[in-house]
């Protein structure tokens, strides 16, 4: 593998990191009730996204009128069962509920679909018994009022999104780590002053570039080293000694750019070892400690009605809706990711470069995410008490 | 952004990366943009309101105020009125929902009351709500309160939205005569534009009347738009 292409590649990572960015920028300002003028958004309404917003709008306000009507009539509780698991898919595939920091989560590391569905699980269940805790202590047991426990909701969603962000540091800190790594043992380990200029060189000269695979040939070898060493010559422009020292530098590189590209990586294997349950369960206390608003409202309306328990279940077979919706996603984020190392398997350097970058980018989103979360803004479905 | 992005091209394309690494990153950075847009997709309301407003005119003309009456859903209703004492039960006086009323004015000013008013394009402002009460009304909780403007509005247009940009909130405006102009000139005539009918009630005036800078966001999609001219 060239180490031109490897600077394209990373060129372009870091290109799709910041349009990425980009784009979740501008749906944040397009949140600020003040904010600029933009395009006449009517196109948006319908779609998916409109098609979403009218389901799920529909299903939550059935669910107050089937409650009511269970008081009368118990069949009616399989309604809203049926209901608030049909609320739970759709409401899902909205913001809030973990979606980008579970996928993220699996991208980043090397995570099985399997453990992605374990983790969408796990996480909407919590998130289902801490809206249950809610209001089972703050309105059934102690009869706070709803701004109490809106407050408390509040503190839970503000602590939340330093959690994301504190998550965020973490991976970003771990696969930041490998990323460098597989950089360093693309462009080669001759130190970070000649690094560049090798890279410059070998992106000048490109065309003799395919020559480097050739180890056996030391013809070749020379040739090759002869036009880097021109560019270096002209980068540096020191005495003679300076082209030998170089040469061997280079050679060096190119063995390293062979053998090291995998090794100073993190082996997919490693990763995935023990001690990675323990590692996903910070990923599900960060995004089940958040609670739902709309299970709150549920479940409060429920207390008032009598029907505590009929709330409760609807809570769970919610959150059992909702972990499906995420489930999906984080199943399609990690094929996505397989999808992507099978493509750059026969390019050994490059690839696993390709694939830290990737797991980089992950975290990246993870911290970009929760900070965007905490200072408001990444608008997601924040708790509005009044 | 398109700069760096072609910049960023032009760099692949000297450094002949083929077809195969370009669908990939092509995917690659499509997946991303689809994680990004659904993690910041928005919201979908959680509190139904149903508005019917007042504008309030002067003896000189001149706009003084909004005075609303908002109407909360079944489910909201309910949430808020947990916890709040009363004498008899499901019954809620005036005075007994005071404290709420209360609350509800304090929090509601970080979201700007969700009643936005413009003159020219200019924002308006609203001083602090007076005359705000609770009722409990047909099991549903009605919130009255008065927005005064800060200088009484003597344009001959005012452009007036009622929503939530984040769509915590859906507002939509009562059925039947939403909107009163309570004290106007003869001369003076109102347009409405539901966000859901996509039609003006009156239909004197068409989309450029609303300024194009109310469109900037998700939520105004489901704004309610009001019009009042006085020529």
């Amino acid at each position: 593998m060239t180490t031109s292409r490897q600077i394209a590649l990373s060129c372009l990572m870091i290109a799709a990191i910041c349009l990425a960015a980009d784009g979740a920028l501008h749906d944040a300002l397009a949140q600020n009730p003040f904010g600029g003028s933009r395009a006449a958004p009517d196109a948006q309404v319908g779609g998916i996204v409109g098609w979403l917003l009218t389901k799920q709008s529909e299903f939550y306000r059935q669910m107050s009128s089937t409650i009511r009507a269970a008081k009368a009539d118990g069949s009616a509780v399989w309604t809203l069962l049926a209901i608030s698991f049909a609320y739970g898919i759709f409401h899902a595939a909205g913001p809030g509920h973990g979606k980008t920091v579970i996928s993220s989560y699996l991208v980043a590391n090397e995570e099985t679909a399997r453990r992605g569905i374990a983790l969408s699980f796990v996480s909407a269940l919590m998130q289902s018994l801490i809206a249950v805790l809610i209001v089972g202590i703050g309105a059934w047991l102690l009869n706070v009022t709803a701004s109490t426990m809106c407050g408390a909701e509040r503190v839970i969603e503000i602590a939340s999104y330093a959690l994301i962000a504190a998550f965020g540091i973490r991976l970003v800190w771990t696969k930041g780590g490998g990323f460098i790594r597989a950089l360093r043992s693309s462009y080669g380990r001759s130190g970070p002053r000649l690094a560049p200029v090798l890279a410059n060189a070998a992106a000048l000269h490109s065309g003799h570039d395919h020559h480097s695979h050739d180890h056996d040939g030391p013809g070749h070898h020379h040739h090759d080293h002869a036009s880097a060493h021109a560019t270096v010559v002209h980068a540096h422009g020191p005495g003679h000694a300076h082209p030998h020292d170089h040469h061997h530098d280079h050679d060096h590189d190119h063995v390293h750019d062979e053998h090291c590209g995998h090794s100073h990586g993190p082996e997919p294997a490693q990763l995935a070892g023990p001690g990675g349950w323990r590692r996903g369960l910070s990923a599900v206390f960060t995004v089940g400690i958040r609670p739902c608003s709309g299970a709150i409202l549920v479940l409060v309306f429920a207390l008032a009605q009598g029907l505590f328990w009929a709330g409760i279940a609807a809570t769970f077979v919610m959150g059992l809706g909702t972990a499906i919706t995420v489930a999906a996603i984080a199943v399609l984020a990690v094929s996505a990711k397989g999808l992507a190392r099978r493509m750059t398997a026969s390019r050994e350097g490059s690839g696993a470069l390709l694939m830290r970058g990737i797991e980089f980018g992950a975290a990246g989103l993870v911290l970009l995410f929760g900070v965007g979360l905490l200072f408001g803004y990444v608008a997601a479905e924040r708790v509005t008490c009044f | 952004m398109r700069t760096l992005f072609s910049a960023v091209l032009a760099v692949l394309k000297a450094a002949g990366v083929d077809a195969l690494m370009r669908r990939l990153i092509n995917l690659l950075s499509a997946s991303v943009v689809l994680a990004i847009g659904a993690g910041t997709a928005q919201a979908h309301p959680h509190v139904w309101v149903t508005a019917a407003s007042e504008l309030i005119f002067a003896a000189d003309g001149s706009i003084t105020g909004v005075r609303h009456a908002w109407i909360f859903d079944d489910m909201f209703s309910t949430y808020a009125l947990q916890g709040i004492a009363t004498r008899k039960k499901g019954v809620y006086s005036r005075e007994e929902l005071a404290p709420l009323a209360q609350t509800n004015m304090e929090s509601l000013k970080e979201f700007a009351f969700f009643t936005f008013a413009r003159v020219d394009n200019k924002k308006q402002k609203f001083a602090d709500p007076i005359d705000y009460y609770l009722e409990y009304k047909d099991a549903a909780l009605v919130l009255h309160f008065t927005l005064p403007f800060k200088v009484p509005i003597r344009a001959k247009q005012l452009a007036l939205e009622i929503f939530d940009p984040s769509y915590f909130v859906d507002f939509s405006l009562q059925k039947k005569d939403p909107i009163h102009l309570v004290g106007a000139p003869a001369n003076c005539t109102l347009a409405v534009q539901r966000p859901s009918d996509g039609t003006t009630i009156a239909q004197k005036l068409n989309e450029d009347t609303f300024l194009n800078g109310a469109n900037a966001n998700f939520g105004a999609m489901f704004a309610n738009k009001i019009s009042v001219d006085c020529p």
